[in-house]
Formats: structure tokens, C-alpha cells, sequence
């Protein structure tokens, strides 16, 4: 018999993001408003049921979150700057760049607020970095496909890592949405 | 320095490790990817469609599309194959290995994409549907044109009713076989047999958007933000329902 010694939580939660993601991916031929609305609102019933007060922890302040947020979020960007502007109309950021930035921080409550910690706790801070970037990776496969999930990682990792020494999840979610947000400008 | 103050220095310099590989592996793996990503599963609406000949309602906004080129040595008497895009990566060119043909006394050969400023005319109960593009190839040093096989090609097409591709050998359009793209987006492939000009045609008289197409449109982007605006405020509530529970 194999047993795994994973205490409940950790795994319970990897398990329900990445079910959420595939219900997102399954849906995806109904169109993306249903998929993404979907997805939202099983990240957001995650936020809901799994919620703990967090203890113990002493985190980076407010100014500090978002500038080492925004910092991190345009060295993830950068790479871009080079292409020129993408000449997508402002007018019609607004709706896509709100939509991401919920999602982005949903993301974010989830895989760097609740399931690195779980997993922290349980089985080390490694794994813990490890198993976020990995599953941040993962549930965005079936949408850019295998030539992104080593990037992916990448950003998870360094997300992650950001998590690890700010203490917080704020620079995370500032981080995320600063890279989306930028390759809607950037071509 | 405190158990748990060591802990808390250990955790810090994981996590500054971490960022630090995580910014340089991204940086590295970013080359791959044709444009910037989003990590959010989300997609970014394509960019605008450059027109030849733009609608009028485009002509104040619109950028004319560009041109693409690509050079291929000849090994062997065999053109190595590989791809050629425009500049706005709205036509692309695959060749494969010894696809296209030249002279022995050929060097290299030339591959373009151009748009056609002035188009055949299409057949009847049709018209095109974005730009057209030419298919070209030149034999180097000599400049004599060279023959190609066949070469699969990808058109982007804009907004509104499109059908299938077509291609123009030079006397008459034939429809090709093509194949669209999946999650709507807008990019039809086809294989050539023969350089020319193609482009994206639609029957002429076929329904652009309708007043049900656009209001669906509507509801799918303003739908999904409304949705999260509802759902973020019941997320709030909840939360500070939580937190006076608590206090």
C-alpha cells in the first residue's frame, strides 16, 4: 500500500486550483466570458471557504509591498520594451486590464497567500516555492501551451521568491498584474 | 540572533534567490514566445488589422501592412527550408527542405511577402476580405524567379465574415482548402503550390455584424466585468461580516 504523508490542506488546495483550471480549460470552446467567469468564481469560492487568519507573520509595509511589486512586475516586462508598442487602443484596456488585474490578484490570494504557506508549513519553504510556481505553470497550459510552462515557472518562481522575503502577498499581486498590464501595450 | 529570527533571515535569502532566478529565467525563456505574455490565462485581443485599403471608418487610424523577407542559401543545390513573415505578422510563409527550386548557379534565394496595392479582381458572388498578399521568390545572384512545390501559408483576416482563402496564379482566383484557426482566432492557413498572390475572401453580400452579434459581444466583455464586480463585492461583505464576527 502507498501511503502519502501530505497533510490535508496543502494538498486539498493544490487539488482545487488546478480542478479549477481544468473546469477553465474545459470550457474554453463556450467562449472565453463563460470560461473566465467560471474560473473567477472558483478562485473567489476558494477565497471564500478556505480562508485562515494569518498568524505570526510580519510582513513588508505597504509602500514597500507595492514598490518592490512594481519593480519586479517591469523587470518581467522588460524583456519586451525592445518590440515597440503593441498599438492596441487605450480605450479598450480598461475593461481587459480590470479583468486581469481580478484575476491576477485571485491568482495570487490563492497560489501565493494560501497554498505556498500550506505547503511551507508542511513540508518546508522549498517545497513550498516549488509547488506554487509549479502549479502556477500548470493551470496556465492549456491556454498558452508546453512553450510557455518553462516561463511560467520562471515567473512563479520569482513571484514566489517575492512572497518568501516581503512576507506578503500584495507585491505578488502588484507584481502579476504590472506584467500582464504591460503586454497589452507592448507588441 | 533568535531561533526564529534565523528562520526568517533562511526564508528571506530563499526568496531573494528565487526572484532573482526566476527574473533571469524568465528573461531568457521570453525570447521564445512571439509577443509579450499574460500570465493570467487571459487573452489579449489581437491588435488592429493594417489595411491596404482601409474602411472608412479605419482610414484616419489605419497603418498600411507590411512587407516580409528572408533569405535561404543553397547547400548542395537544395534550398534549406524555414519561414518568412511580414513585419505585422499578418502573412506568413513556411518552405520546407528543397521546397523551392533554382538554377545550379543559384546562391541563395530570395523570399517575400508584399501587399498588393491593386488587386485582381475577385470572381463573381465574392470579395476579398482584408489584404493580399504577394507570394514571391528570387534565385540570388542572378535575380531569375524560382519555382517553388508547394509552401503553407498563414493569412491573418480582420473583423467580419470570412469564408475561406484564395489564391491568384496569375489568370484566374481558385478557392483553396483552408483551415482556421481554433478559440476564434482570426488566422486561416493553406497550401500553395506555386507563387502568386492569395488573400481572404467572403460570398460577397455575406452578413458582417448584426445587431444580435454585437450586443453578444457586448455582453461577453461586459458580462464577464460585471460578474467580477458583483462577485467582489460579495467577497468584501463576506470578509467584513468575518472580521466583525471575530472582533
Amino acid at each position: 500500500m502507498i501511503s502519502v504523508a501530505v497533510q490535508p490542506r496543502a494538498a486539498r488546495l493544490t487539488l482545487l486550483v488546478l480542478l479549477t483550471a481544468a473546469t477553465r480549460a474545459a470550457l474554453v470552446s463556450l467562449g472565453e466570458a463563460l470560461s473566465t467567469g467560471v474560473f473567477v468564481a472558483c478562485l473567489g469560492a476558494i477565497v471564500l471557504l478556505e480562508a485562515r487568519p494569518a498568524v505570526g507573520e510580519k510582513g513588508w509595509s505597504m509602500r514597500w509591498s507595492l514598490v518592490a511589486g512594481g519593480v519586479v512586475g517591469a523587470v518581467l516586462v522588460a524583456p519586451s520594451v525592445g518590440n515597440g508598442l503593441s498599438g492596441r487602443a487605450l480605450s479598450d484596456f480598461w475593461v481587459w486590464g480590470s479583468v486581469a488585474a481580478v484575476v491576477a490578484a485571485l491568482e495570487e490570494i490563492v497560489i501565493r497567500g494560501w497554498l505556498q504557506p500550506s505547503w511551507s508549513a508542511e513540508r518546508g519553504p522549498v517545497a513550498g516555492l516549488m509547488v506554487a510556481a509549479a502549479v502556477f505553470a500548470v493551470i496556465h497550459l492549456p491556454r498558452y501551451g508546453i512553450v510557455a510552462l518553462p516561463l511560467d515557472f520562471g515567473v512563479g518562481l520569482a513571484i514566489g521568491g517575492l512572497r518568501l522575503v516581503s512576507g506578503r502577498v500584495l507585491p505578488c499581486a502588484v507584481a502579476h498584474v504590472v506584467a500582464d498590464w504591460g503586454a497589452w501595450f507592448l507588441a | 540572533m533568535t531561533r526564529r529570527g534565523g528562520r526568517r533571515t533562511a526564508r528571506g535569502a530563499l526568496g531573494g534567490l528565487a526572484v532573482v532566478a526566476g527574473l533571469v529565467l524568465a528573461a531568457v525563456l521570453r525570447a521564445w514566445l512571439p509577443s509579450p505574455p499574460v500570465y493570467d490565462g487571459l487573452v489579449l485581443p489581437q491588435q488592429p488589422y493594417d489595411y491596404v485599403s482601409p474602411p472608412p471608418n479605419l482610414s484616419s487610424s489605419n497603418v498600411q501592412p507590411s512587407s516580409g523577407e528572408a533569405t535561404f542559401p543553397v547547400q548542395n543545390g537544395k534550398v534549406a527550408g524555414g519561414g518568412v513573415e511580414t513585419d505585422d505578422r499578418q502573412a506568413i510563409a513556411f518552405f520546407g527542405l528543397d521546397a523551392v527550386h533554382v538554377s545550379a548557379s543559384a546562391v541563395s534565394v530570395k523570399l517575400r511577402i508584399d501587399p498588393v496595392t491593386n488587386p485582381p479582381p475577385w470572381p463573381a458572388g465574392w470579395q476579398i476580405h482584408g489584404n493580399v498578399y504577394k507570394f514571391s521568390g528570387v534565385e540570388q545572384p542572378s535575380g531569375a524567379p524560382a519555382a517553388v512545390t508547394s509552401f503553407q501559408i498563414t493569412l491573418r483576416y480582420p473583423p467580419g465574415p470570412f469564408q475561406s482563402l484564395w489564391f491568384y496564379d496569375g489568370t484566374t482566383w481558385h478557392e483553396l482548402s483552408t483551415k482556421k484557426a481554433p478559440n476564434g482566432d482570426p488566422f486561416a492557413g493553406a497550401t500553395l503550390t506555386a507563387f502568386g498572390e492569395a488573400g481572404a475572401g467572403a460570398p460577397r453580400g455575406a452578413q458582417g455584424d448584426t445587431i444580435i452579434t454585437i450586443l453578444a459581444r457586448l455582453a461577453e466583455t461586459y458580462g464577464l466585468l460585471a460578474f467580477i464586480i458583483v462577485f467582489g463585492v460579495v467577497a468584501v461583505v463576506q470578509e467584513i461580516r468575518r472580521r466583525r464576527k471575530k472582533a
